[in-house]
């Protein structure tokens, strides 16, 4: 792929301009939909036609959000739920990525543990709920812990997989010219995991997301979930859409950071 | 005399797996000399790869004993760049790995790319790159350890048929250029001929020398020896040989 600007035929310069156009219509339909749906909601409950106190409207949400933003407590909820979900996100991460380092390098101990990590994956980690209450409390800790739990297994399978996958003729390759196993691992089977690394980021994403809002259903006094939890119980459904459409900004927001760092350092990889 | 590179005494080699073991080589003998380009061909599954592996020093043999003097390089059916990777980068590989990535054994490295037109390549990714070229590149970053000994494992086999030819006419070039002894092992009898000194034939599995030729072709360069008169005659015998 040469990077070519200039001199381009009339007929390459139909097709960009058809993809451009293409693009603006697709963007141009996800945003019309979108307003769309928004502009549906607000007018049937404004025309009567359905219960804006069951199924809210956008308006009301907006000024929920205004509401928790002037009484000071939007960007606390915010802030308690984002610092779960990410230091759960980065803690399930990198501890996912380093057992499965250390079960890529002894066979045995992969032989050993992989019937636990299978029913440790299958297992519903809500179901760990009480326990985690009794031993870690009811505080940030617990839920930090929920998200944990839930992120871990996958992340150690996803990159045990990936690690695993590493093409046999390059280890040969490195082995002939004398590598050990570190070598392999830091010149070949590291690098060569980067594009499932990426991929593990993004289910993580998901599941860090599971994690806090589960952790925070259970058991808290702040943050999203809380939110959540407390509109459906006493009944103020604005209150459950408005966080609901906050977490639904958030986790995008959260997902294209991934999208970026993949485009940052993953080049080149055979297509 | 030259020297002895490669050795191969009485070499048997039993691989096990769950359900069975199977003898790939069995009182395997024969030596290879300094500056030789010496070729294997066989029955497909006939343990050419083992053979090579054992070379190289990644399998012991059962019993027997295989002598190396010398380091030695491998290459492979495909290039195995790695994509991450620049060409150059991919290229000092080796010398990363044996730790000799000296200025001195880098520039020798390079010196060698460039030699052999790689130079408006070294940095760009294998991605970039055509398949002659990317195996041109493999066997640069063979060579880059200066290795004693060249093991070849059907290095042509996944090119289409125009490209092999050209890659072949390359890789001979370049080995006969820096002096390099080398082992083949291929199932294309032609291109046993057209690159080697000596030919071996090897029985099925397990794998046995079961005739050992000497190539009288006066050509060196493979395209040339594949019009010379003698060459049809070798390749009917051979195909005698591992058909017969």
């Amino acid at each position: 792929m040469k990077k070519e600007r200039k001199n381009h035929s009339e007929e390459h310069l139909r097709y960009l301009g058809k993809r451009k156009r293409r693009a603006a219509l697709v963007w141009s339909l996800r945003i019309g939909g979108l307003l769309l749906i928004l502009g549906t909601w607000e007018l049937v409950t404004r025309v009567g036609w359905a219960d804006p106190f069951l199924v809210s409207s956008p308006t009301r949400i907006a000024k929920t959000i205004a509401g928790l933003y002037r009484d000071g407590s939007l960007f606390y909820h915010i802030g308690t739920t984002l610092w779960e979900t990410l230091a759960g996100f980065a803690i399930a991460v990198a501890v996912g990525f380093g057992t499965a380092l250390l079960l890529w390098c002894s066979d045995t101990l992969r032989a050993v543990l992989e019937p636990y990590l299978v029913v440790l994956n299958a297992l519903p980690k809500i179901a760990l709920g009480p326990l985690i209450i009794v031993w870690f409390g009811t505080g940030s800790r617990a839920i930090l812990c929920m998200t944990v739990v839930v992120g871990l297994v996958v992340a150690i399978l996803h990159m045990l997989t990936a690690f695993i996958a590493t093409d046999k003729n390059k280890v040969l390759l490195l082995r002939s010219m004398g590598a050990g196993k570190l070598q392999i691992l830091f010149k070949l089977v590291i690098p060569s995991s980067l594009p499932s690394f990426i991929s593990m980021l993004k289910v993580n994403v998901g599941m860090a997301w599971i994690g806090s809002i589960m952790g925070e259903y259970i058991v808290s006094k702040a943050g999203l979930g809380y939110l959540i939890v407390y509109g459906g119980q006493v009944f103020k459904l604005d209150l459950v859409m408005s966080a609901t459409a906050i977490l639904c900004v958030l986790a995008a927001g959260m997902y294209f950071l991934v999208a970026l760092l993949e485009k940052l350092i993953v080049k080149n990889e055979e297509s | 005399m030259k020297k002895e590179i490669l050795r191969f005494s009485d070499v048997t080699y039993i691989y096990h797996t769950k359900r069975d073991e199977t003898t790939a080589a069995e009182g395997l003998s024969f030596t290879v000399k300094e500056g030789e380009f010496v070729s294997f061909i066989g029955p497909s599954g006939c343990g050419k790869t083992t053979l090579l592996s054992l070379a190289a020093g990644l399998l012991s043999p059962t019993s027997g004993l295989v002598t190396r003097s010398g380091s030695c390089g491998y290459m492979l059916q495909k290039d195995e760049l790695f994509p991450w990777r620049t060409i150059e980068k991919n290229i000092r590989l080796p010398l990363e790995i044996k730790k000799q990535d000296t200025p001195e054994n880098r520039m020798r490295a390079l010196g060698l790319a460039e030699k052999y037109g790689l130079k408006e390549f070294l940095q760009s990714y294998p991605s970039q790159l055509s398949g002659g070229m990317r195996q041109r590149a493999a066997l640069i970053r063979t060579l880059a350890t200066d290795p004693d000994l060249l093991l070849l494992d059907e290095p042509f086999s996944a090119l289409d048929y125009q490209t092999r030819l050209n890659v072949t006419e390359d890789v001979a070039s370049i080995i006969r250029g820096e002096g390099k002894t080398a082992v083949l092992i291929t199932h294309d009898i032609s291109e046993a001929i057209s690159l080697s000194d000596r030919i071996l034939v090897l029985t099925a599995r397990p794998a046995r020398v079961a005739h050992e030729h000497r190539v009288d072709l006066t050509e060196k360069d493979p395209l040339k020896r594949r019009k010379e008169a003698g060459f049809s005659l070798w390749f009917d015998r051979l195909w005698k040989e591992l058909n017969g």
